[in-house]
């Protein structure tokens, strides 16, 4: 507990963040409209999946890409690279940032209320743990897929503050934007499978089949990430070099 | 003599952000954010739920992004950085405030961002015709009062957050707090008119609705100019300049860097 201030005031910051993300659906539904005709407990649950992907994402995801971009500057790298286990794994599971877990109690809350209020049965239950563990997967491999990109470019900052700014627009369900940008979110950007197709598995409604596609697009960017991976460290000359 | 120090320490910062070109890419495909409110606003509004046409959302939006743009701040994470590294103790041998580096770097770098936001603003005006509409020389310039004000004010901010460096390991999370609740009541999720009243009210005195909602409403013509919206951010910006200036001296006695 080195940084119990900074925990403190993460706690704060997640209750205000949790709190206006609620507002911000609030005021939506307030003018009657509903948001892509989701139900206003539905489209909590697309929020608790949002929250919960962001949780992860401040909790393994960002510190880990911050580290890799660190080992790239200075060099330290090399020593990864040497290590008998896969670099990839090493390089992404070395850091944990305590600052998120108040967050994921949040995520957890809003997920857990949203079922609740959509009357989930105990398949439902089942469904949303799968598909948020497949959510989470997906985002992992697009962080990483663009924390890679850090063997050119110096500052990761950049792709953090990106990937951040898509998960708050995974926030609405997809089908609450105009036709255009809902497209756009689910073949440019793979919001749609982030948020929208968890919360339609749990909620039992994947008749359409487009949901399942979620696991493939997850797996999908997964190989992607590794494949480049391994092409970008060709890429990279060491400290000495 | 100081216009020269000033001319010098722009063209030395704009030629450095020059460099990260491919970041500041990525950074305003970050910003694109309010983009996606626009698209949920404007859809409810075809279905005829809320007070305002797609059109004048699409316009409102549009200047929520740039005003977010010409507003971004970053001197909490670099001050910070150079109080941990140590880089600041060469800084301090230099006769210049560090405040007045890290202002040109923040100046400099809006001059790589606007072409680039031209460069949006014409891929907007084509996918959405009509969106946007000239606003009137006056409109323009208040608004621009307005921004480079509401650019002051988040520079000081984040520059008093970087000076806690001094006393805490991490402040990081101070400064999120701040763009968090500058996210939600700064008129970014929708415009502020659409707020219940008495939140509204509250809001009016506080920095944040002032930082994005009052230069967008003005270029986007959603509302007339309003005086002390400009007071309130006036008076704010006085606030945190006031706030970093006495960190700042407080905080220097602190610093030992490596080896001093």
């Amino acid at each position: 507990m080195e940084y119990r201030a900074a925990f403190v005031v993460a706690m704060f910051a997640s209750v205000i963040e949790t709190a206006g993300k609620l507002f911000g659906v609030y005021l939506f539904y307030s003018s009657g409209f509903e948001l892509g005709g989701w139900p206003w407990q539905e489209a909590l649950l697309v929020l608790g999946f949002a929250q919960l992907v962001d949780a992860f994402f401040l909790l393994f995801f960002v510190p880990n890409l911050r580290r890799i971009s660190e080992m790239v500057q200075d060099g330290t790298l090399d020593f990864v690279l040497l290590k008998p286990v896969d670099s990839q794994f090493w390089v992404s599971a070395q850091k944990l940032d305590p600052i998120g877990l108040p967050y994921l109690l949040l995520g957890a809350a809003v997920l857990g209320y949203a079922g609740w209020a959509s009357g989930l049965g105990a398949g439902g239950w089942a469904w949303l743990a799968f598909a948020g563990a497949g959510a989470v997967f997906l985002v992992y491999a697009l962080a990483f897929l663009l924390a890679t990109t850090s063997i050119w470019f110096v500052k990761i900052f950049n792709v953090v503050h990106f990937l951040s700014s898509m998960i708050w627009s995974a926030q609405y369900p997809v089908q609450a934007y105009a036709r255009p940008f809902r497209l756009f979110l689910t073949f440019v950007l793979p919001v749609y499978f982030m948020t929208t197709a968890p919360a339609e598995l749990a909620l039992g409604r994947a008749g359409g089949g487009a949901p399942w596609a979620m696991f493939l697009v997850g797996l999908g960017l997964f190989a992607f990430s590794r494949a480049f991976w391994r092409f970008a460290l060709r890429f990279y000359t060491s400290a000495s070099s | 003599m100081l216009l020269a120090k000033a001319r010098t320490l722009l063209a030395v910062h704009f030629a450095y952000m020059m460099e990260y070109r491919a970041e500041i890419f990525f950074w305003i495909l970050g910003g694109l954010v309010p983009f996606f409110f626009m698209a949920a606003w404007s859809e409810a509004a075809r279905q005829g739920y809320t007070l305002y046409s797609p059109l004048e959302y699409a316009r409102y939006f549009f200047a929520v992004f740039v005003a977010r743009q010409l507003a971004i701040v970053w001197a909490n994470w670099t001050f910070s950085d150079w109080v941990r590294t140590g880089k600041l103790s060469f800084y301090l041998l230099q006769p210049l405030d560090p405040m007045w580096r890290l202002l040109a770097d923040h100046v400099g770098e809006r001059g790589v961002r606007l072409p680039v936001l031209v460069v949006i603003g014409g891929v907007f005006a084509a996918l959405f015709p009509g969106a946007l509409v000239w606003p009137g020389w006056g409109a323009l310039a208040l608004g621009l009062a307005a921004s480079t004000l509401a650019f002051l004010l988040s520079f000081f901010v984040a520059y008093s957050v970087g000076l806690l460096a001094f006393w805490l390991e991490d402040a990081t999370e101070i400064f999120e707090l701040w763009y968090v609740l500058v996210l939600f009541f700064s008129g970014m999720l929708a415009p502020l008119s659409l707020y219940p009243e008495a939140v509204q009210r509250v809001l009016l005195w506080t920095p944040f609705p002032h930082l994005v909602y009052l230069p967008a409403a003005l270029w986007s013509g959603l509302e007339p100019a309003d005086a002390r919206g400009f007071a309130v951010l006036f008076v704010w910006t006085l606030v945190f300049f006031a706030v970093s200036r006495l960190l700042w001296r407080l905080g220097r006695g602190r610093y030992s860097a490596m080896g001093a």
